[in-house]
């Protein structure tokens, strides 16, 4: 999966450029103290000199506004002419501190009310020189997921007329996409600490070697980014490499979650801990804890809360496609890029999204989930779906 | 001190902000030529570690060979890394209160100062930065040179000597590198390096003002760096007038070529999570300086560094 062949890899501008935006949110929650460093939102925005469509891109699981694949759609739709503003995932710790309205990350729609909200503020106080025709959303992974969500908010209200949405190798049911990833992390990993500890401990043994048999006087980033690629080489090694980025992104939710939401898991909420105080055992402690522990012991407590009426049932409901499913169905503006093998998806999910977006979804044999982002055919598909060109789709 | 307040004032000039949106200009992005990097990178990678699968293969053979008493232990290669070897995933860190605060200290410090001033140093004109850059690397030879000494590599000291006189004299006092254009690229080393060959271990984690993370023996060592290129005085650089400016903008230079931003993960466990991977990272090194001679390992319940 790693390593597209360098003919196959999407032509990219020799420069884009890049400014960053702190963000300061007038509805942003008293910061817990160990938070401190997470109190202004950061994205980033590529801005064209004319005027020009407006492409918002949001993160994947747990990411910054500035992953490697954040990288490569700015590239692409900044080529094309696009104005380029990247938006971290609403699961990010710099968002749920800086710009959630609960704390509790996680809720498809509480996340697409966030991020809305956040769009118009930025969008509101952009310099004047940013001239904006049109207003698109992107995302990928869970990314995609909220994109769609938000596009689906904005149709209602109308605030930012946001013309089409596009998602990326997204979930349809954000619990089912990642039990199957708690699972994988189970089955590739082992679900006790020994485990970890015996996937570290492989994973420095083969570094180590690799280094040695290297000749290199520095173990510089360039060296680690291929080793790890040449160490993830199997399917197996780079399922285990997915489900530990996501667990370890969890782990951070469900702190902060629980920080947030007063519901004691792992912090005393009459003593929460402080700036110095040592982290590491509450780490140790959530590495091990499925995001099934995260729905029930905070996410659930949480908004069965907020929401009177609701059911753990209808929580889990509530966080699928399907819920915008009408407008998916009707509206010519949305659309979906996916993989035949993307693991987060199971067979009854995919002829769902097949069933429901028609012809305006591409859905690619390889690639697993993310795999072939950037490539030549993802970049050409995703340009003619945000152009309006895509056959199927609303002109 | 001037120019460090004159860096500071430009710095300060070089933001704009308003109330909701504070933005800066960051460096342009250059997808394409990161594009062909990545995949020079990847190929010339590829090489290694064919090299490393076929030392590993060579070494299970020797280790046949062992057992079936067909003995050549004319080459005697220390054997492979293996999971076993690997130190626990704890660190070793005493200080971690103090460690803690400095962490933070410095990366307020790196957002308030550090950073604006890279910033407005990037608007600079590329090769005017890399002249900087090669000509504080130059400087640095003279360290390399002793270290490389002190190590027993004397190939590798002969290249530190070779291209600080290459540099120094046809690269306009350093300021252009000709020596990596002939084939002799920079390998900087100094103290920190020389203690590892000698068998210190990293020891207890230490995250040193404005420097970042470290441990106790790479912070001796660095401080050994220092008081070296102190007492050697080169050109009259460290203890003349010039020295203060100098000192800060051997400072923005190397900051700006770190590419490493506090608090990007956003995460509450940054700090365990690069105390963790700054330790494996030095250990490793380790590993590969010791690839030749096989040594005697810390005991497996020690925390990693000590």
């Amino acid at each position: 999966m790693f390593g597209t062949p360098p003919q196959d890899i999407a032509p990219l501008p020799a420069k884009v450029p890049v400014a960053e935006i702190n963000v300061s949110l007038p509805w942003k929650l008293p910061t817990p103290d160990v938070l401190w460093f997470d109190t202004k939102l950061r994205v980033y925005l590529s801005a064209q000199r004319k005027p020009a469509p407006l492409a918002i891109i949001i993160s994947g699981t747990g990411s910054d506004a500035n992953t490697s694949k954040i990288q490569v759609l700015r590239g692409a739709l900044y080529g094309a002419g696009y104005h380029v503003l990247t938006m971290p995932s609403p699961t990010f710790p710099g968002f749920i501190v800086a710009a959630s309205s609960t704390g509790v990350a996680g809720d498809f729609q509480q996340d697409a009310r966030d991020l809305y909200a956040t769009m118009q503020e930025i969008i509101r106080h952009l310099p004047r020189k940013v001239k904006i025709t049109d207003i698109d959303v992107l995302g990928y992974s869970l990314g995609g997921a909220n994109a769609a969500f938000v596009k689906s908010i904005d149709a209602r209200e109308g605030k930012l007329k946001i013309h089409r949405a596009l998602m990326i190798n997204p979930p349809v049911s954000l619990f089912s996409s990642i039990g199957r990833l708690d699972k994988l992390f189970a089955t590739s990993i082992g679900s006790s600490d020994a485990a970890i500890e015996q996937l570290y401990r492989r994973l420095y043994a083969q570094l180590a070697n690799l280094y040695r048999a290297s000749d290199r006087m520095q173990l510089d980033e360039n060296f680690l980014l291929s080793a790890a690629a040449a160490v993830l080489k199997t399917d197996a090694e780079f399922s285990a490499a997915i489900a530990l980025t996501f667990r370890l992104d969890l782990v951070d939710m469900f702190f902060i979650g629980d920080l947030y939401a007063g519901t004691g898991v792992v912090t005393d909420p009459k003593h929460p801990p402080k700036v110095g105080d040592s982290l590491e055992n509450i780490q140790r402690s959530l590495r091990l804890a499925p995001f099934s522990e995260y729905f029930s012991k905070v996410f659930a407590p949480y908004y069965l809360k907020a929401r009177p009426g609701a059911t753990s049932a209808s929580l889990i409901a509530d966080n699928r496609l399907n819920v915008i499913g009408a407008a998916l169905r009707s509206d010519g503006d949305y659309y979906v890029q996916t993989n035949d093998d993307d693991l987060i998806l199971d067979r009854r999910e995919l002829s769902w999204l097949q069933d429901t977006l028609g012809k305006r979804i591409a859905v690619y044999d390889h690639g697993g989930h993310l795999g072939n982002l950037g490539d030549r055919q993802q970049v050409a598909d995703m340009l003619r779906m945000l152009a309006g060109g895509w056959p199927g789709g609303a002109t | 001190m001037k120019s460090a307040l004159l860096l500071l004032l430009m710095a300060m000039l070089g933001g704009c902000a308003s109330q909701v949106l504070s933005i800066h200009t960051l460096p342009d992005e250059t997808p394409a030529a990161d594009n062909a990097a990545a995949a020079a990178n990847a190929a010339a990678f590829a090489e290694a570690a064919a090299t490393a699968s076929g030392e590993s293969s060579a070494n299970a053979n020797s280790a046949n060979a062992n057992s079936a008493k067909d003995v050549d232990l004319n080459q005697p290669e220390p054997p492979p890394v293996t999971p076993a070897d690997a130190p626990p995933m704890y660190t070793y860190d005493p200080w971690e209160r103090l460690n803690r605060f400095t962490y933070r200290f410095n990366a307020r410090f790196d957002e308030a100062i550090f950073l604006p001033v890279v910033n407005t140093y990037q608007r600079v004109p590329g090769p005017l930065r890399s002249g900087v850059h090669n000509f504080f690397g130059n400087l640095s030879e003279v360290d390399s040179v002793i270290n490389y000494l002190l190590q027993w590599r004397l190939k590798l000291g002969w290249r530190s000597i070779e291209r600080f006189v290459i540099n120094s004299t046809i690269g306009i006092g350093g300021l252009i590198d000709v020596a990596t254009k002939l084939k002799l690229p920079g390998a900087p080393t100094g103290f920190a390096t020389t203690l590892a060959k000698w068998g210190m271990h990293p020891g207890l984690y230490l995250v040193i003002p404005l420097l970042g993370p470290s441990t106790l023996r790479d912070g001796v060592g660095f401080a050994a760096d220092y008081a070296t290129e102190y007492g050697v005085d080169l050109f009259h650089l460290y203890r003349g007038d010039v020295s203060w400016g100098l000192g800060v903008a051997n400072a923005v230079d190397q900051r700006a070529h770190i590419d490493f931003r506090y608090y990007s993960t956003g995460s509450p466990f940054e700090y365990e999570t690069i105390r963790f991977l700054y330790v494996r990272r030095r250990l490793i090194e380790d590993e590969g300086l010791h690839a030749k001679q096989p040594r005697k390992r810390p005991s497996a319940d020690a925390p990693a560094g000590k």
